[in-house]
């Protein structure tokens, strides 16, 4: 099998009996062989489990006992995510050795919803800390050009999915973790809304930041697998108990209605994009004023102070978790994770209280622009991949992420591709929406994927 | 509000209290990444508008997760 499917048409032809799990099982696996030593996406990969889950999929097929759009995909988890009996490490010589004796919540959701586990996959050291050539593995490479860098942290996700070696995966997003890696690898990827999934059993880096969420070739799949991780769990204080919609249900409806504002200011100004970036922007919007939506310019808080905040919260609490290990263990580390995280040390109590402080005035600011939107757009990354050897050790710091304002307020958000810039490589935009409203960011991502050539187009490996 | 910019030794005294005993050439490696805290930090501390007092936006008593994300839904 040389074709690479999205998981809405596997999905499909397992359910009509015309693909065998165990097939599309073993022809990802033969794939994750033949591709992964340049790219470096897994960690591990499970074989055995997978063929395992694979078998227990097409007995299910085979008996009429299928149970739903999930069963029989193959996917593979981010290594931060704890997998019973499998080896989780962070991608750290800190953890190096565990093997968790509980799968994350999440985890156990998809294997409960039929999924395919295939392995375990690259990230930063930790959810933060890359790329680094300083821990026991080395660090994911962009299937688009493996000279170049996958933006972190779920990196591993993103090049597996980018190069098809998995129709879809897990990842974080604690400052932009699942929407960088998406867009630098020209796939998509959703920050839920803040609560909407669990994070329990998965490694924390900061604990009122931190998203767990799905990546995937395609907004649709995304929804697909979201509909699978997303519900309430006790074990997360943050976990929202409230139903949880159809993620699908408006997938296929038209963006005609939709009111969108473009935070132009963000990546013309604050931090200029590239030209391949911006034009994708401007394209997207006349799609979008061509199908009957409303587009208009929206200002908000300079970039940086959205930045400035989410960063600050964002060491101190992972200073917090990790600083019984930086104290005793700290040359253990890869030198990115402990250098960003023990600044730290030089924030103070009141620095910190007024960051949060400023969050709310924030989280204001952003629900009082979004009164009479249902959509605002930026830039997920300030243009096509650069190379990985030329990233520099303070790059997420100096200038203002575009992804950070969603982690500040919560409010959930999407990276899709809008086509190719420089070298081939793949640009992006972010679409965020109000707090649950998923089905509205798919329907309108999914119209823009459609009417464009991009989702066509896989890198030549 | 302008901080003076952070020294190697004044770096060193900051670790040193958050209980991180390091090497000269360790503070010397994290102390490009203090400069661009510290313009943070000056950001963070720029004065709020009266709605910015905890008084006024919160609401002990009713405060959920929902009312975090929506403060005035």
């Amino acid at each position: 099998m040389s074709e690479i499917l999205t998981i809405a048409e596997a999905s499909r032809r397992i359910a009509a009996r015309k693909l065998s799990p165990v097939e599309l099982a073993k022809s990802h696996l033969d794939r994750i062989k033949r591709l992964d030593p340049a790219l470096n996406a897994f960690l591990l990969v499970t074989e055995e489990r997978a063929l395992a889950d694979a078998k227990a999929a097409e007995a299910r097929q085979m008996s009429g006992g299928l149970r739903g759009p999930l069963d029989g995909i193959p996917i593979a988890h981010k290594d931060i995510y704890n997998t019973a009996g499998i080896r989780t490490t962070a991608h750290s010589r800190l953890l190096e050795h565990n093997v968790p004796a509980r799968d994350a919540h999440t985890v156990r959701k998809w294997a409960d919803a039929g999924t395919v586990l295939l392995g375990k996959l690259a990230t930063h050291e930790f959810a933060f800390g890359g790329p680094s050539f300083d821990v026991p593995w080395p660090p994911a490479r962009n299937p688009w050009n493996r000279e170049h860098f996958t933006a972190g942290s779920s990196s591993g996700t993103g090049a597996a999915v980018a190069a098809g070696m998995i129709l879809g995966g897990t990842g974080s997003d604690t400052g932009g973790s699942i929407r960088g890696p998406a867009a630098l690898c020209g796939i998509a990827g959703i920050k839920p809304t803040y609560g909407l999934s669990s994070r329990a059993g998965i490694l924390p880096l900061a604990f009122t930041l931190d998203h767990a969420g799905p990546m995937a070739w395609t907004a649709e799949d995304c929804a697909l697998l979201l509909q699978g991780m997303a519900g309430h769990d006790p074990e997360d204080p943050a976990s929202v108990n409230r139903p949880v919609p159809d993620f699908t249900a408006d997938i296929g409806k038209s963006a005609k209605g939709l009111r969108i504002g473009v935070v132009r200011h963000f990546f013309e100004t604050d931090h200029p994009v590239s030209a391949a970036t911006k034009a994708g922007i401007d394209q997207a919007m006349d799609f979008f004023k061509k199908e009957g939506a409303e587009v208009r310019d929206v200002k908000l808080s300079p970039a940086m102070d959205w930045h400035a905040v989410g960063y600050l919260i964002m060491i101190t609490e992972a200073f917090t978790l990790h600083a019984p290990w930086l104290r005793e263990r700290f040359a253990d580390y890869g030198e990115l994770f402990h250098d960003r995280v023990a600044l730290a040390a030089t924030v103070s109590g009141p620095d910190l209280a007024q960051a949060v402080r400023r969050r709310r005035v924030l989280c204001q600011e952003m629900a009082d622009a979004m009164a009479d939107l249902d959509i605002l757009v930026s830039a997920s990354q300030p243009g096509e991949a650069p190379r990985i050897a030329e990233v520099p050790k303070w790059a997420n710091m100096e200038k203002p992420s575009f992804t950070m304002p969603c982690n500040v307020t919560g409010f959930p958000a999407i990276s899709i591709c809008t086509g190719f810039g420089e070298g081939g490589l793949p640009v992006s935009m972010q679409l965020a929406g109000k707090p649950f409203t998923e089905p509205m960011l798919f329907r309108a991502a999914h119209a823009y994927e459609t009417a464009m050539p991009w989702r066509a187009k896989r890198p030549k490996l | 509000m302008s901080l003076p910019p952070i020294d190697e030794a004044e770096l060193h005294r900051m670790l040193a209290r958050a209980g991180l005993t390091l090497t000269p050439e360790q503070v010397r490696s994290i102390l490009p990444g203090a400069a661009i805290v510290r313009r943070m930090i000056e950001r963070v501390n720029a004065p709020l508008p009266r709605e910015a007092e905890p008084a006024v936006i919160f609401e002990a008593g009713t405060f959920t997760a929902e009312k975090w994300l929506c403060p005035r839904s």
